[in-house]
């Protein structure tokens, strides 16, 4: 059927959509009980200790959903590895001469909206791919200040591994303060983020917000064919 | 008066303490020590032969609160200390000499005890400018404290000053002072911070070394284990008001007055180590927790730059007193909604046509193709 | 010819204090006295949260530990007009009575006694003779001669060891000490038994404040809270605490503190003619009783004294720009307006700029700059601060208490009114204070308790303390009496930050080099006339100097 110019690709495996969406959960959890960790609410006085743990239950929030967000993590690199070449760690730095030329252009599409051809990429525009990176960057240092205050409260080993960063940062405050500041870089991508999903769902029309989902992206036929 | 000095044995007995006491002890710690049942012997011998440990206090940029600390401990009280378990032959502070016969005591110990005795420090030291802004007897302290910690056979860096160089060396740290870890290396150093550190902290650190005959266990930052391995928080008694979420609100509010976390006081329990809340101060009086003042951290690094101090978290260097990261997050956070929102309607300005011409022909294309199946 | 000589360090005071002299024919013809220590507080402390200040600044000293933190929360509420609660006040004071118990008794026994007690000589005494010496003087139960005989025998053990410790090279033996063996015994005994004591009233600024030394203070207030239904508070348990430390206290300075002072003043009648020094005194008052801004309820009144005249006592205003300011001739500073000029310290600058000889050095270059203390003077006058100051002050503006305790000293000991412009006189004006404030902490503390029990129990007021309550520039002064003196910080408040803030500290008055016009400070002047015996062994030179109880680190700051 000539008329039929798009083509159905798979692009992201199980394990990215799984690692995608426990991640976007664990974020979210994070951040809004970090940020209530740093702002605790006023409640009411003429109570007892023994009558609440709601502070120490958003902690065990906090801390279920750094593990989760931690081996989650570990996964995806893992899978940058093992994956297919949508999911390769190649995506991620940007090395090659054509990676760059598209990196100006989504920039023109995404600052200037200019209408241009379509993306070569199918998985990660290499724009995007970018900033995965440097928020992966952030997921680091997120997990190791995370794990680093909490080494000196809990034994097992996977927080003692973290330990060193607090001297080297200068101490348990410059920790506290680094991972803090840190939470809003993760509000600020995420909003930005979000939006450019459904930005570039609506401009280029390839179900690019189902496609983490269902896995499945809607490619022109002739971008593939160059 | 002028005999060698008394053995230890020697001062055991003039307390009154009987050869068997004697021989028991030495047992105990040579036990404590892990020494075979069979070189007990050697212990006892080593003990009996041993003056009382000889001590140099060196005093440069600090305000004496560590010496003032110190003569408040209540076990072992500072006299039994200074007359029967070591011998201070140099403090500032206490010492009968002065001027040159001062440093004649100083310099007798450090002859006499090459290699022997402990070096304790309180106060920074200022390393720049040719050392001018601290001198005693015209010497420099940056030229004092390598004199003297080279003979040493340990030291102890005293306090924040000493450890961390404190509240002098908080931005801008005008004369450079400088802690005695980043002078001195290859000696032992026992780091024992906080502002000043409890009373019984300082004599159980000496004791430790006295009764054991070794350094205490340290940790990564040199502090004896035994008082700095703990976070105030974890051994607060307030900790369960904390994980109740039952703060105080303001200074002398009705939480205040029920003894509720100072958390949003900005009490930096969290992030300090030090033995506060299980020692307390002042022979188990209180601490500033239980006075109703948050800990500001004085035994941690730089903790004067980790102001205001009734914040939970510093001010954003640059802005105003009171503005956090958050202020700055927040504002980010609106910057970035707002120029969301402008790029969206922007998008369906310019775009918006195309994107319907698109719509229409592949509504039609739709329709062609729908009727061509027909 | 005159003789140079140096006493450097000065031991037995806080701090880093030089003493260089001239000696011509026995006595000291003229002095210089310098700081050679700095750390740059007020530098510090610029740009920083008003409501931090006292933090920073009680770190100046810990031996006065507590002072600071106080003169910095008035400092910071002149300036934003807060006024603390009938309670909180109360509570500074008990905790600056209780600093002023502590430390007037270290000094006394621990920095000063040594210059005046023979400690090898204590081992010739006859405990059963100090005994009975001690009965005489006081009943205080431990006197008994089997508990001299076992200090005694527990020093001989130390002096027989060898090992002399901080006695070690003392001025033993010097012709300057005149004290019978038993005094010297009793004197030693108590020295230990004060070192013991000592760390018990402190227990009040732990109880209030959280820990001693550096206790915590609060712009607005005090942070303790009281609550006597409530564990977690200030509660009756408390209150019984500081009422009991208060009681031991009253005890000890009436049966060892002051007969010993008397006992040994006695027979050092001639220093009440030595180290006189300056004749101007001045005292900025405290222990408010109707709050701060009530000067005229002050158990310490504020006053200047000019020419040994107790006739007349000056007012003193610390606002008033034309009264008290700081030159930097002598010091190793910089201003902007050059070496001449005088800067009330709402105007003040602090620039390091070192000129003295680089160290190694044997002498200082008096001529130049030789300290890092600025000078202050007050209308340009030299003046002399401290617990002898204070109680002429009081004495001149006819106090009864003040009045009635000094011409009970005068006449057990039998010396005139002049002799406490005098070495001898300072010594004696500290202990006579320690016995007032004993007894007005008492006040302080039952005026507390009837307030708890009339249901006030506000210590602290909230209305201004977020910053953004205040107006967007303000300037402040907190005076204050440290136990060695008038002291006094300067806040200037721009954005909610510090702007300027600047110290001006009892021993700042009185160990300062000399002005642009020559004029010398306490110690210098004090010094001069002072007799020495033996130029290698300067005793007479420390007990001139140890009765102004040197603070250095405050000095200079
Ligand atoms: C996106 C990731 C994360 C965000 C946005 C985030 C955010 C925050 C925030 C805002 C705070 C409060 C800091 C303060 O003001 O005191 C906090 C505290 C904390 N976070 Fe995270 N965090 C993240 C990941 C992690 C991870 C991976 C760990 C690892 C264990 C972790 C462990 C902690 C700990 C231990 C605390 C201190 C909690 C306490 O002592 O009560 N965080 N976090
Ligand atoms: C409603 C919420 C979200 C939607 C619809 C969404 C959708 C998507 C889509 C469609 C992609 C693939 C983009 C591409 O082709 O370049 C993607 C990738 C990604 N998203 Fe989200 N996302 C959401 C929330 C989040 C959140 C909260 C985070 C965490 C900060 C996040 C982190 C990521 C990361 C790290 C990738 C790269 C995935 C990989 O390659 O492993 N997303 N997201
Ligand atoms: N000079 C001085 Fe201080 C006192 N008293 C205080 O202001 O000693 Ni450290
Ligand atoms: S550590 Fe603190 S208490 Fe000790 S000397 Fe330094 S400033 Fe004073
Ligand atoms: S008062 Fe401070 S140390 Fe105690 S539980 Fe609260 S935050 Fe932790
Ligand atoms: S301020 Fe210091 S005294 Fe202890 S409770 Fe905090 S470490
Ligand atoms: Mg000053």
């Amino acid at each position: 059927m000539e008329n039929i110019l798009i083509q159905r690709i798979y692009v992201w495996q199980l394990p990215v959509r799984l690692y995608h969406w426990v991640n976007a959960i664990a974020v979210v959890l994070l951040a809004c009980t970090g940020y209530l960790i740093g702002h605790p609410f006023a409640i009411q006085s003429g109570t007892e200790a023994y009558d609440n743990y709601w502070f120490g239950t958003v902690r065990f929030i906090h801390f279920v959903s750094a593990f989760f967000f931690f081996f989650n993590f570990i996964g995806r690199i893992y899978w940058g590895f093992v994956g297919n070449k949508h999911s390769s760690w190649r995506n991620f730095i940007p090395t090659t001469k054509k990676q760059f030329k598209e990196m100006n252009e989504v920039l023109k599409v995404d600052i200037l909206q200019a209408k241009i051809q379509p993306l070569e990429s199918v998985g990660h525009n290499s724009l995007a791919g970018l900033t995965y990176f440097v928020s992966f960057l952030a997921f680091l240092f997120q997990c190791v200040t995370g794990f680093g205050m909490y080494a000196a409260m809990s034994t097992s080993l996977l927080p003692q591994m973290f330990s060193w960063i607090v001297p080297l940062m200068g101490g348990d405050f410059a920790v506290r303060q680094w991972h803090h500041i840190m939470m809003w870089f993760f509000i600020v991508f995420s909003m930005i983020h979000v939006y450019l999903v459904f930005y570039h769902d609506y401009v280029e029309g390839r179900g690019i917000i189902s496609s983490m989902a269902g896995g499945w992206k809607f490619i022109e036929k002739d971008t593939r064919k160059k | 008066m002028n005999g060698s000095p008394l053995t230890l044995w020697e001062h055991a007995q003039s307390q009154g303490v009987s050869r068997r006491d004697f021989i028991r002890y030495c047992s105990w710690l040579a036990a404590a020590a892990g020494i075979e049942a069979s070189s007990v012997g050697q212990v006892i011998h080593a003990m009996e032969k041993k003056p009382r440990l000889p001590v140099v206090w060196m005093h440069f940029q600090e305000c004496t609160c560590c010496s003032e600390s110190f003569i408040r401990s209540s076990h072992p009280v500072v006299s039994d200390i200074v007359l029967d378990k070591i011998s201070l032959d140099y403090t500032e502070t206490l010492m009968a000499a002065s001027g040159f016969q001062a440093e004649k005591s100083l310099h007798d110990t450090m002859k006499k005890y090459k290699g022997e005795y402990l070096m304790c420090v309180e106060g920074s030291i200022p390393t720049g400018d040719d050392g001018v802004y601290c001198c005693i007897g015209g010497k420099s302290a940056i030229d004092i404290v390598r004199e003297v910690a080279a003979d040493a056979k340990a030291i102890i860096a005293w306090g924040n000053c000493a450890t961390h160089g404190c509240v002098q060396a908080a931005k801008p740290n005008p004369t450079t002072a400088t802690p005695v870890h980043k002078i001195i290396s290859g000696k032992p150093i026992i780091n024992v911070p906080g502002c000043p550190p409890i009373a019984e902290v300082m004599a159980g650190t000496i004791v430790h070394l006295l009764a054991f005959d070794r350094i205490p266990q340290l940790d990564g930052l040199g502090r004896p284990k035994a008082f700095y391995s703990r976070r105030i928080h974890d051994t607060c008694y307030r900790r369960p008001n904390y994980d109740a979420g039952l703060f105080v609100e303001s200074f002398d509010d009705e939480n205040a007055r029920r003894g509720y976390c100072l958390y949003k006081m900005g009490c930096r329990g969290p992030v300090t180590y030090n033995a506060c809340a299980i020692m307390k101060w002042n022979n188990g009086v209180s601490y500033p927790i239980q006075s109703g003042h948050g800990c500001i951290g004085c035994s941690e690094k730089d903790f004067w730059d980790n102001g205001p101090f009734y914040q939970h978290l510093a001010s954003f260097p640059g802005f105003g007193i009171e503005t956090t990261a958050d202020d700055i997050g927040v504002a980010v956070g609106a910057a970035t909604a707002v120029g969301i929102a402008a790029h969206a309607i922007s998008t369906n300005i310019k775009k918006g046509k195309l994107i319907n011409a698109e719509i229409a022909s592949s509504e039609e294309k739709e329709n062609t193709s729908k009727k061509g199946g027909a | 010819m005159s003789t140079r000589i140096v006493v450097d360090p000065i031991t037995r005071i806080e701090g880093h204090l030089r003493i260089e002299a001239e000696i011509k024919d026995g006595k000291i013809v003229d002095a210089y006295s310098a700081g050679t220590m700095v750390r740059g507080i007020e530098l510090i402390l610029k740009g920083r949260d008003p409501r931090d200040a006292w933090a920073f600044t009680e770190r100046v000293c810990g031996v006065c530990t507590t002072v600071h933190a106080l003169a910095s929360v008035r400092a910071v509420e002149d300036s934003l007009k807060i006024v603390v609660p009938p309670n909180a006040e109360l509570i500074r004071n008990l905790m600056f009575a209780a600093l002023y118990l502590q430390d007037h008794v270290v000094h006394f026994y621990h920095l000063h006694a040594l210059d005046w007690v023979d400690v090898v000589s204590a081992l010739k005494a006859d405990p059963k003779k100090t005994s009975e010496l001690a009965q005489s003087i006081s009943n205080w139960p431990k006197s008994s001669p089997k508990y001299f005989a076992d200090v005694q025998k527990r020093l001989t053990a130390f002096v027989e060891s060898g090992q002399l410790g901080i006695f070690a090279n003392g001025y033993w033996g010097h012709g300057a000490y005149k004290l019978p063996a038993e005094a010297n015994l009793m004197g030693t005994a108590h020295y230990l038994e004060a070192l013991e004591w000592q760390k018990e009233i402190v227990k009040i600024h732990t109880i209030f404040g959280g820990k001693n030394p550096h206790p915590n203070y609060l712009v607005g207030g005090v942070p303790c809270s009281v609550n006597i239904e409530e564990a977690n508070s200030i509660n009756a348990e408390r209150l019984a605490y500081v009422g009991t430390l208060l009681d031991q206290a009253f005890e000890f300075v009436n049966q060892v503190y002051i007969p010993d002072l008397l006992a040994v003043a006695s027979f050092y009648k001639d220093w009440g003619a030595i180290g006189g020094g300056l004749s101007n005194y001045l005292a900025y008052g405290d222990l408010p009783m109707n709050g701060y801004g009530d000067i005229s309820k002050f158990k310490l009144p504020r006053g200047v004294i000019l020419n040994r005249d107790l006739s007349k006592v000056h007012e003193v205003d610390g606002k008033n720009i034309d009264e008290i300011q700081e030159f930097v001739k002598h010091s190793w500073y910089e201003y902007a307006g050059g070496d001449e000029v005088a800067k009330h310290p709402w105007e003040g600058e602090t620039k390091l700029k070192y000129t003295g000889p680089k160290p190694p050095y044997q002498h200082l270059n008096v001529e130049e700059k030789y300290s890092w203390l600025k000078t202050p003077r007050w209308k340009g006058h030299a003046m002399e601060v401290g617990p002898l100051s204070r109680m002429l002050v009081a004495y001149a503006s006819g106090r009864q208490e003040v009045v009635e305790e000094i011409n009970g000293v005068l006449k057990a000991l039998d010396v005139p009114v002049a002799a406490l412009f005098s070495t001898l006189g300072r010594t004696a004006a500290r202990g006579v204070e320690t016995k007032l404030v004993a007894v007005w902490a008492k006040e302080f503390y039952q005026q507390l308790l009837l307030n708890i029990k009339n249901g006030d129990t506000r210590m602290f007021v909230k209305d201004k303390w977020e910053p953004s309550s205040w107006p967007s520039e303000a300037k402040g002064v907190g005076l204050t009496e440290a136990p060695r003196g008038a002291l006094a910080h300067w806040i200037v408040i721009k954005d909610q930050k510090i702007d300027n803030y600047q110290l001006v500290v009892p021993t700042t008055w009185n160990a300062s080099p000399r002005d642009p016009s020559g004029q010398r400070s306490a110690f210098e002047a004090a010094l001069i006339g002072t007799p020495i015996k033996n130029p290698d062994q300067p005793l007479e030179i420390l007990r001139t100097i140890h009765s102004f109880d040197p603070c250095l680190a405050c000095a200079v700051h």
